[in-house]
């Protein structure tokens, strides 16, 4: 198993309406044997841009701490949040910074842009950005996710439907994973409020 | 039966082996084996070994009590990471009597419990008895032991009652036999055992055994990733064997650990 499998992860962004979603599951593994099944990997970088990282859990905390920082300098000097395209660009500028040792995990950004536009994309471990209308998909389960989506998507959903599409693409992707699931977490964000949930998923 | 001994004839010498070859002059003296041209043997031999060996991803559990012989499993088969399926069937019933287990390669295990059914159908008919437990998992391991070193992975529980009572015996694709009172097999039998072992008394029912048995699989399909599905448990009884139920592990999650409702932090009253 290499070493993106080693803990075991799925993530998922789809855009709506002037919305959009973003999902993970829960699992922490070491290999094949379970740790915790409340593992947080998706993070708020303000109210209207999420990040999501997959791959090994301690750059995933690593990553998401730098981030953090370097948006709140840009709090500070710009006095106003960062746009998610501008985000997208910093995160692809850090991970190639350590192009010859990098971070071992891959991007999930979604946010709102001007006019309340969504925007998602996701990177490859050394800062591909791959920006998507629809929808993207990163960890061991990608494949499977890949096949639910593209299965289940419909543009223009409400934040409802979304909520519903993805939870059922994440569920039913993660079962056809040994390394991911064991439960799933949910942020759907509308330009007025965020809404988060918790999945009741398959614990095997 | 005759053991395998091509093993220890060479057909060539022995060369470089730590002896001069020149006072070997083309004769073994010494039984030797062919060994791989190599700088670093132990690691090629583990590596090779490493190499065709498939992880046995399962969890199978068998134990012996008062009522006879309890054997439960999961159901799911991976390949890597990927779940090819969730509802594998891994207790083979051999014949009405007996039950085998399934760890490691699928095919393997298939293959080699049907052989073994015929082995004992054949020695039912030529003896007019039925083949005890210990004879029958003695055929199985000798079968196996001859095709050792050649990547079959098979770790399997016989579990059977003859005219000695229950039997139980744990055989592996090295070729090893075990009789014993409780086993686990495959990836998830760590956690298997620590619910079984914890929770095992001689003198259960059938109830309280199997529901020990079903919780033990549940827990190592909570913990171990390549274990899940569906948790089958069976029971042997002097009359044979029954299949007592088939609980999908998801459900039983929530069975015995129920979500509570979140307590609401402000509740709107009905305005008076």
């Amino acid at each position: 198993m290499s070493i993106f499998e080693y803990n075991g992860s799925a993530v998922v962004a789809m855009v709506g309406k002037n919305c959009f979603a973003i999902a993970s599951d829960r699992r922490l593994g070491v290999q094949l044997q379970t740790i915790a099944t409340d593992f947080q990997r998706i993070s708020k970088i303000h109210d209207h841009l999420f990040i999501g990282l997959s791959g090994l859990a301690t750059d995933v905390q690593t990553l998401y701490q730098r981030l953090v920082f370097r948006h709140k300098l840009y709090q500070l000097r710009e006095e106003r949040d960062m746009k998610p395209e501008t985000f997208a660009s910093l995160v692809s500028a850090i991970l190639y910074e350590k192009r010859f040792g990098p971070y071992l995990c891959q991007p999930v950004i979604a946010g709102l842009g001007d006019d309340n536009k969504p925007f998602i994309c996701t990177m490859d471990s050394i800062g591909a950005k791959e920006l998507a209308k629809d929808f993207v998909v990163s960890g061991t389960a990608s494949e499977s996710l890949y096949g639910a989506c593209e299965a289940m998507f419909k543009p223009d959903m409400e934040a409802e439907e979304l909520f519903e599409t993805i939870s059922q693409a994440l569920l039913s992707s993660v079962d056809r994973d040994c390394l991911s699931g064991w439960g799933g977490h949910v942020y759907v964000v509308t330009p007025d409020e965020i809404k988060e949930k918790i999945l009741k998923g398959r614990m095997d | 039966m005759k053991l395998d001994t091509s093993g220890f004839e060479t057909s060539m010498p022995v060369i470089g082996f730590g002896s001069n070859s020149e006072m070997l002059d083309g004769v073994s003296s010494v039984p030797s084996f062919d060994l791989p041209r190599t700088t670093d043997f132990d690691g090629f031999q583990k590596k090779s070994v490493e190499m065709v060996k498939p992880a046995k991803g399962t969890t199978t559990l068998a134990f012996i009590f008062k009522e006879g012989v309890m054997v439960a499993a999961d159901s799911r088969a991976s390949m890597g990471g990927y779940i090819s399926s969730q509802s594998v069937k891994k207790i083979i019933e051999i014949n009405p009597y007996m039950l085998g287990t399934m760890a490691g390669g699928a095919a393997d295990c298939q293959f080699w419990h049907r052989n073994l059914g015929i082995k004992c159908r054949l020695h039912e008919l030529a003896n007019k008895r039925r083949i005890s437990v210990s004879g029958a998992s003695k055929l199985l391991a000798n079968m196996l032991y001859s095709y050792r070193g050649m990547g079959l992975s098979v770790g399997t529980m016989i579990a059977g009652w003859d005219e000695t009572g229950p039997g139980l015996y744990y055989v592996d694709n090295e070729g090893g036999r075990l009789k014993g009172d409780r086993f686990s097999v495959g990836s998830g039998s760590p956690y298997a055992y620590g619910v079984l072992d914890s929770g095992y008394k001689f003198d259960m029912s059938i109830e309280e055994a199997s529901e020990l048995a079903r919780r033990s699989i549940y827990h190592a399909t909570f913990r171990d990733g390549a274990s899940g599905g569906v948790a089958s448990v069976y029971h042997v009884g002097p009359q044979g064997w029954t299949k007592l139920s088939g609980d999908d592990v998801g459900e039983l999650h929530y069975h015995y650990y129920p979500v509570a409702p979140a307590t609401a932090e402000h509740v709107m009253e009905e305005a008076a």
